[in-house]
């Protein structure tokens, strides 16, 4: 199955679109401004597009019929199965950190 | 400048997302961060292999490299003759820009050598090694001979050699890199024949005109046009085994070579 950091440097954008469109299909500009206002950095329109190809490249996300030139992108079933496994090995590490410095802390 | 940014991507691409992407760009205003990401994305997009050929990791790394080595190529072929037909024509005091031109050139080169090496390099792996191991001592050796204009200008500097023919040894050795290049390419399907036969052409006569430059006062009338022509004929060459790179996937040209044992 395809893991996002197969994506390399367009393994974190790809990790945030992916987390955007889980709430519901979005066009390109939607997902922008949605991880922008989430995540607090800004998101190129060129990066935006590049993660977007690939993901929609290894089918975890499909396009939707065009609304006045705007595409929207959703989740596919097996984009919906990648993003849960790639969230609980972040969340699995994110525990791990936490104990070991909690450890060495106290 | 929304339709010029577009235009930066492949053909292939735009088709696929170029109307909903200048929609995009069209909502919000552009700044130098958007500008410079689009324009890194659409080197991207351009380097970076599409559609069933890509389908499997191996082959997309492949394809990748391919295309790296092939617009290296590209890229070190025409500044490889604009910087020797512009030092001919416009002598500075120092040489500059040309030799600047010239090693980026050599450094080209030498990444088209690597990203070009797959087929070669699985059935000539010792010929491929020289014909890279060479380039990169004789870059090394140029580097030495640009230091040594800047400190001695024309002055006897290493074991009793000027810059200059310190300098041009590295030139002799890319030359003598890309004919062994192009001889083990010859040997290996899937890589133009013709770019390879007229890179071989290329080194085979340009090599004397470089050799009397350096060290004697040069070849004839008749030997300089046909060292001219070779120079042209090794760049031609260069440029003609990148484009064909390049355009790999698109000419199931990958098949052959994920074919090959």
């Amino acid at each position: 199955m395809t893991r996002i950091p197969e994506f390399g440097r367009f393994a974190e954008p790809a990790l945030l679109i992916l987390v955007s469109l889980s709430e519901g299909p979005k066009h390109g500009y939607a997902i922008m401004t949605d991880v922008e206002a989430g995540y607090g950095r800004p998101m190129g329109p060129g990066t935006l597009y590049a993660a977007l190809a690939r993901l929609e490249e290894r089918g975890l996300i499909e396009a939707l019929e065009p609304v006045d030139r705007r595409r929207p992108y959703r989740l596919t079933a097996v984009g919906a199965t990648v993003l849960e496994e790639q969230l609980q090995d972040l969340a699995g590490f994110a525990r791990l950190g936490l104990q070991r410095l909690r450890g060495s802390l106290g | 400048m929304t339709r010029f940014l577009v235009r930066l991507y492949p053909t292939r691409w735009q088709a696929r997302y170029g109307d909903e992407f200048e929609a995009l760009l069209e909502e919000r205003p552009l700044g130098p961060f958007d500008v410079a990401d689009i324009v890194l994305s659409a080197i991207d997009a351009r380097i970076r292999p599409h559609g069933s050929a890509a389908a499997n990791d191996h082959t997309r790394g492949v394809l990748m490299t391919l295309r790296i080595g092939g617009a290296a190529a590209v890229v070190g072929g025409v500044l490889w003759l604009v910087s020797l037909a512009g030092a001919s024509v416009i002598q500075g005091p120092d040489g500059q820009p040309w030799q600047a031109l010239f090693i980026l050139a050599l450094a080209a080169l030498l990444v088209a050598m690597i990203g070009l090496s797959a087929d070669p390099g699985r059935q000539q792996p010792g010929l491929v090694w020289a014909a890279v191991a060479i380039p990169i001592v004789g870059a090394a050796i140029s580097a030495v001979g640009m230091l040594g204009m800047a400190v001695v200008g024309d002055a006897p500097f290493l074991l009793g050699a000027s810059p200059w023919e310190i300098w041009i040894l590295g030139t002799i050795a890319m030359i003598i890199g890309s004919g062994l290049f192009a001889l083990a390419s010859l040997r290996a399907r899937g890589v133009s024949r013709a770019g390879a036969i007229l890179l071989v052409i290329g080194a085979v006569a340009a090599l004397p005109l470089l050799f009397g430059v350096a060290y004697s006062d040069g070849p004839g009338d008749a030997g300089s046009i046909i060292a001219l022509l070779g120079i042209v004929a090794f760049a031609g060459g260069w440029v003609w085994l990148g484009i064909s790179a390049i355009r790999t996937d698109r000419s199931g040209g990958l098949a052959q070579r994920e074919a090959l044992p």
